[in-house]
């Protein structure tokens, strides 16, 4: 350069216009310019570049061979991988740990193949080759980073984006949404669009999905997941080409209980929640793992809150409980947090009229009157939401006090909590799959456990196995044959009369599914009794498969009756006068003579607040870390996700600082504590998310002489959308009941 | 006047732990000779009494008797030469003062011992809030 500049002022000097193309630029030679044989030749001077160790799976995704000698081999991008026989080429390079964009594809539905954007370059094929339908076979070389493969996804987002609406500072699905992210990541930088965009009219699919369907890219997903997994045929396209809608045609809602979930799979913001709409962006949510108590199937789900608030509820992964889905109830039942809480103590006065008080001045009052009451009078009934330290403290303070009138809500007059395999769900959720026959016995899976229900319509789906149903006559996303309405009909399958019998006896893995709401009636022995009878006779209970399972309805009745919860008497409630009821609110309290003291400690104000001389405001399930055993025994614990509201104290400690102001201190201090006396009564509780299987068999139980009573099977849940305190205090789920349930 | 007067008296540093001491001390007569002032200024009469106040002030600066440094002592005696100034030249008002110095202290009026001698900490906390 200073040789240049030195050249312009000469020049400049003589010439007199002096421009700047005038000015002299320096040329300077490469080596590589000089001759070919130079540039290749300082190339292949360097070393070898070492290869880059083989990446893990993608996400940490786990796969099974399951024939070892049937693994192929094929190259992704170089690098050898293993794959089992039949994955797919999309599947191959997951495994090598490379992710391949994708719209359509999703692992749990049926391929499609529709969206084009995952095509990759498989060599010695003339055209890309869309990676999710194309099954893998040995010695394929994969490649996914070449041009060509880039192109594609370049032109497969153009095309994506020139229909779609500029909508992404209103669309619910910004920050989340696989359009942008796919956009960003594989898309063009410019458009060349310059025409009308097409739109599409809204379809109403209900109080819970907002659609928005110019957004729809039509990758039928949403239609996919309906026919598959929720069984109900209600979405499909309609229309060809550019001029493509999905909509249920006629002018249907969307009625299944799992319609919440086509909400995560919609890829854009198409299909939205329509209670979160506009209400947050997804940076702003802080997402808290915990588990779901609005049933007793224990869906893993994640709360993100913003604030105090919690503003909607998602489904985390968990392959054993409900995989990725969740129902809509689960997902929809937030807002009953925000409506009706209890936030002060308070004491009903003489009129009837109920006063804020301090903690103090609560808690002395009902130490007074538990401390004059004589102890076969005093009763502690555990509610369907309560978690296992609390129910572990309440015991605890009742014994102390003289008393064993102790029961969980649900579990009946006369539970028997003695084995445990008669009241869990032995063959586990994730081991329902491996059943051929199912017998349904007065429950109904659809309202009672969705997440069970959606697992044995995987199953019915996947192996064609047999239902029989018998109870009330109710409709199933799946071909169920109605086999009786009473337990006669059990009787006539344990005595090999029933057609059904035959089917249960072929079956290699029979599985028979008994209601919770079984455990209300007064002959439940001898049904349980028929039941086991059927039982022994199809060789469900088996060293190795295991088929007897109860279906809880309550979040809590699986660790109440490991911890003991069961009441001395069966109808202590006419002669009590002291009632502690711990978030009971389904009790039926009108046997309760009308001068006996009730204490009421929960989280919202329902049923039995009405009936309450006392209450205590406790912490509900996203403000407390609380453990829950659902109905297969898997323990699990929540996490706060919120602060509590007002002045509210968690359910443990209102008990445990009851026992110190009336006396008879409780020794445990920190819920490490609590949890230590846990461990000394029902040591699977703290074993997280594991199983304990139930140790023992038919073998012990006693033989029952009770007359099985003819009165047929009554439902157990007769509102899906409003079965406890938290989705009785929604609006959403009110909705819901008002506008989904079947008349 | 009198406020630029008082500021005035606190020099930056004091020689050893001794002569902080004695600022110390020199501090807590002139704020408990000036409780009159402050008790007029705000109408503090029926809610608390002179010796209750004297007690609080007691009670402020016992809160540093853990400090050995003389010229840490020094700066927070100039803060507190500062506060008391701001008291008397009425410069605050009266829910501050009510605010910061005479309500939510254990030993005083409202809520007496007597009735949580026994109890543990964990119904002491129990009662004062969820997290603990």
């Amino acid at each position: 350069m200073g040789l240049g500049s030195l050249a312009s002022r000469t020049l400049t000097s003589t010439r007199i216009l002096s421009s700047q193309y005038s000015r002299f630029r320096p040329i300077v030679t490469k080596p590589g310019l000089q001759s070919p044989d130079a540039s290749s030749a300082a190339a292949a001077a360097q070393p070898e570049p070492t290869p880059p160790p083989p990446k893990k799976p993608v996400g940490g995704a786990r796969f099974e061979f399951t024939n070892p000698d049937d693994a192929i081999e094929v190259f992704v991008d170089g690098f050898p991988v293993k794959i089992p026989k039949g994955m797919t080429v999309l599947q191959a390079c997951e495994i090598a740990g490379v992710d391949i964009p994708r719209f359509c594809y999703h692992s749990r539905l049926s391929i499609a193949g529709n969206c084009r954007m995952c095509l990759v370059e498989v060599e010695k094929s003339p055209k890309p080759v869309a990676s999710c339908a194309m099954p893998a076979l040995p010695g394929m070389k994969i490649k996914t980073d070449t041009p060509l493969a880039k192109k594609a996804r370049e032109g497969v987002m153009e095309f994506l984006l020139m229909n779609h609406p500029l909508d992404c500072p209103i669309c619910d699905q910004g920050g989340e949404c696989d359009l942008q992210d796919q956009s960003m990541a594989f898309g063009s930088d410019r458009g060349r669009f310059t025409e009308m965009k097409r739109s599409v009219v809204d379809k109403n699919l209900g109080p819970l999905v907002k659609t928005v369907m110019t957004r729809c890219i039509q990758c039928t997903r949403c239609v996919r997941f309906a026919t598959e997994v929720a069984g109900v045929q209600d979405l499909g396209m309609l229309g060809r080409g550019s001029g493509e809608e999905i909509g249920t045609y006629v002018e249907k809602l969307m009625t299944s209980e799992l319609s919440g979930n086509v909400i995560d799979i919609c890829p854009v913001g198409a299909l939205t929640s329509k209670p979160f709409a506009f209400k947050a962006r997804n940076w702003e949510l802080k997402g808290t793992e915990t588990i779901d108590v609005t049933d007793a199937v224990g869906s893993n789900i994640r709360i993100d809150s913003r604030g105090p608030e919690v503003m909607r509820i998602i489904p985390r992964l968990n392959e054993d409980i409900n995989e990725e889905w969740i129902s809509d109830k689960t997902r929809f039942c937030y807002d009953g947090l925000k409506r009706q809480r209890l936030n002060d103590p308070m004491i009903r006065d003489a009129n009837g009229r109920f006063k804020a008080v301090s903690w103090r001045d609560a808690l002395t009052v009902v130490a007074e009157v538990a401390l004059k009451v004589k102890r076969e009078e005093i009763i502690g009934v555990a509610g369907k939401l309560s978690d296992a330290e609390s129910m572990m403290a309440l015991k605890d303070l009742l014994n102390n006090m003289g008393s064993n009138n102790v029961w969980c809500e649900g579990t009946g007059t006369n539970p028997n909590a003695d084995l445990r395999y008669r009241y869990l769900m032995n063959s586990s959720i994730a081991g329902l799959e491996k059943a051929d026959v199912f017998l349904l016995v007065g429950t109904q899976p659809r309202v009672e456990a969705a997440m069970v229900n959606a697992r044995i319509r995987k199953t019915v789906r996947a192996s064609n196995a047999k239902v029989g149903y018998i109870g009330p006559p109710t409709d199933f996303n799946y071909d169920c044959q109605h086999l009786g309405t009473g337990p006669q009909t059990i009787l006539e399958i344990a005595e090999g009369r029933h057609p059904f019998s035959s089917a249960i006896a072929n079956a290699k893995n029979p599985a028979i599914i008994v209601g919770a709401g079984l455990f209300e009636r007064d002959d439940k022995d001898a049904v349980f009794a028929a039941v086991e009878a059927i039982a022994k006779k199809g060789n469900v209970i088996r060293p190795d498969w295991n088929g007897f399972n109860v279906l809880l309805l309550n979040a809590s009745q699986a660790a109440a009756l490991d911890l003991g919860l069961v009441p001395e008497s069966s109808n202590s409630i006419e002669s009590a006068k002291f009632l502690y009821l711990m978030g009971a609110d389904d009790l039926n309290l009108d046997k309760v003579p009308a001068d006996a003291f009730v204490v009421y400690q929960g989280h919202h104000g329902d049923r039995s607040v009405y009936r309450a001389n006392v209450i205590l405001p406790s912490a509900a399930f996203s403000e407390k870390e609380g453990t829950y055993e659902n109905t297969e025994g898997c323990t699990q614990q929540t996490l706060p996700a919120v602060p509590t509201v007002g002045d509210a104290r968690d359910d443990w400690k209102i008990v445990r600082a009851l026992s110190e102001v009336a006396g008879i201190r409780l020794p445990y201090d920190t819920l490490a504590a609590i949890r230590s006396r846990m461990s000394t009564v029902a040591p699977n509780l703290l074993r997280t998310d594991e199983i304990e299987p139930a140790a023992f068999g038919p073998a012990l139980s006693p033989d029952c002489t009770q007359k099985i009573d003819s009165t047929p099977f009554k439902v157990a849940v007769e509102n899906f959308y409003m079965t406890d305190a938290i989705t009785r205090a929604s609006k959403i789920m009110a909705q819901c009941s008002a506008m989904l349930l079947k008349k | 006047m009198a406020f630029t007067l008082r500021s005035v008296k606190v020099p930056p540093n004091s020689a050893s732990l001794e002569e902080a001491r004695g600022r110390v001390f020199d501090f807590f007569r002139q704020a408990c000779r000036s409780i009159p002032t402050i008790m007029d200024i705000y109408n503090l009469d029926d809610v608390v009494t002179k010796s209750q106040l004297r007690s609080i002030i007691a009670s402020e600066i016992r809160k540093n008797t853990h400090v050995t440094n003389p010229k840490v002592i020094d700066m927070l005696l100039f803060k507190g030469m500062e506060e008391l100034n701001n008291i008397v030249e009425h410069a605050k008002q009266r829910h501050h003062i009510i605010g910061q110095y005479v309500l939510g202290r254990q030993g005083l009026a409202q809520d007496s011992d007597t009735k949580d001698e026994g109890t543990s900490d964990f119904l002491k906390n129990f009662y004062k809030s969820n997290y603990f």
